[in-house]
């Protein structure tokens, strides 16, 4: 039982956290990123299974973080604002050209990370040549050249 | 931010710019509330720490326990009993209370003289240095999630009470 009540309460917990985190976090992996990840990994592996190394409890685990997951993708599927919440938005820090500055801030965008997604997704060279840069959900930046 | 940028746009994207300042908010809280848990924990609040170390002392002054106040389940701790008695005459110790039931004790130096049970209490026998003190050293493990009592009693008169809360 307290396998279960762990993973619930682990899933819960790192929801939270990588909410505050913030979207940026998990998109354009650089190497550290990637070793942070796995060191965190490896940390709620230890919580979820203590010390308990047996198929059941890994089974009833997985199982738990499943239903949730689906579970709650489910949900977002019935309610618009739930989905909101959890997702959150997109959101423009380029518009015709012109970096919202306020807007990136707040993203904890750079300048220079809004032009390196326009070289590398569109070969784009100047600010200029933007017509709307977007922050996806998943923390992406896409591009939309000008005509 | 000025009232431009404030705006939700609709092309190309849909916006919803307030919902999207809470999210910006909520993320800035929540990196503080992150600050003040890790100061937190490295002060102590969660084990290990000086806000977690505790001493308790008899009455009598001739037993002192020292314990960790909070700690978490499933970690190691250490617990330090000294117990003042006569040079050369063994003392005796008594463990109680429902801390000593559900915790393990994983090693215990030095080896008592004796130990046997009393009850649900433990009771040890230990030999004293020349100064008249004996020091007994545990190792222990927790499962349990909670708090625990517990007393350490050296003859009728001396009890050194403690408890230990116990995150999950």
């Amino acid at each position: 039982m307290d396998s279960i009540l762990r993973a619930a309460g682990m899933y819960v917990a790192l929801m939270l956290l990588f909410r505050v985190a913030g979207r940026r976090s998990l998109s354009d992996l650089t190497t550290f990123d990637f070793v942070l990840l796995l060191i965190i990994g490896e940390a709620t592996q230890q919580a979820l299974l203590g010390d308990d190394f047996s198929f059941i409890n890994a089974m009833l685990v997985i199982a738990t973080l499943i239903v949730l997951d689906v579970g709650l993708s489910l949900a977002k599927l019935n309610s618009r604002p739930l989905a909101r919440l959890l997702d959150g938005h997109a959101t423009l820090v380029v518009e015709h050209g012109r970096f919202l500055h306020q807007r990136m801030r707040r993203a904890r965008l750079t300048e220079d990370d809004i032009l390196e997604s326009a070289r590398d997704s569109q070969g784009l060279e100047r600010v200029e040549q933007i017509k709307f840069a977007v922050v996806e959900r998943n923390g992406k930046i896409s591009i939309i050249p000008q005509e | 931010m000025d009232n431009d940028e404030l705006s939700s746009r609709h092309h190309p994207v849909e916006e919803n710019m307030r919902m999207q300042q809470r999210v910006w908010r909520f993320e800035r809280l929540g990196w503080y509330a992150l600050v003040v848990i890790v100061s937190l924990g490295l002060a102590g609040l969660f084990g290990n720490g000086p806000l977690s170390d505790g001493r308790s002392i008899s009455a009598d002054g001739r037993v002192q326990v020292d314990y960790q106040r909070i700690s978490r389940s499933g970690t190691q701790d250490n617990l330090r009993i000294s117990v003042r008695g006569t040079p050369g005459t063994p003392v005796t110790v008594e463990l109680d209370g429902g801390f000593f039931r559900h915790v393990s004790i994983q090693t215990l130096q030095p080896e008592p003289q004796v130990s046997r049970s009393r009850g649900q209490a433990l009771l040890f026998e230990l030999g004293t240095s020349e100064d008249g003190v004996a020091t007994l050293y545990l190792t222990l493990h927790s499962e349990s999630v909670g708090r625990l009592k517990g007393v350490v009693r050296s003859g009728p008169a001396s009890a050194a009470a403690f408890s230990t809360f116990f995150f999950p």
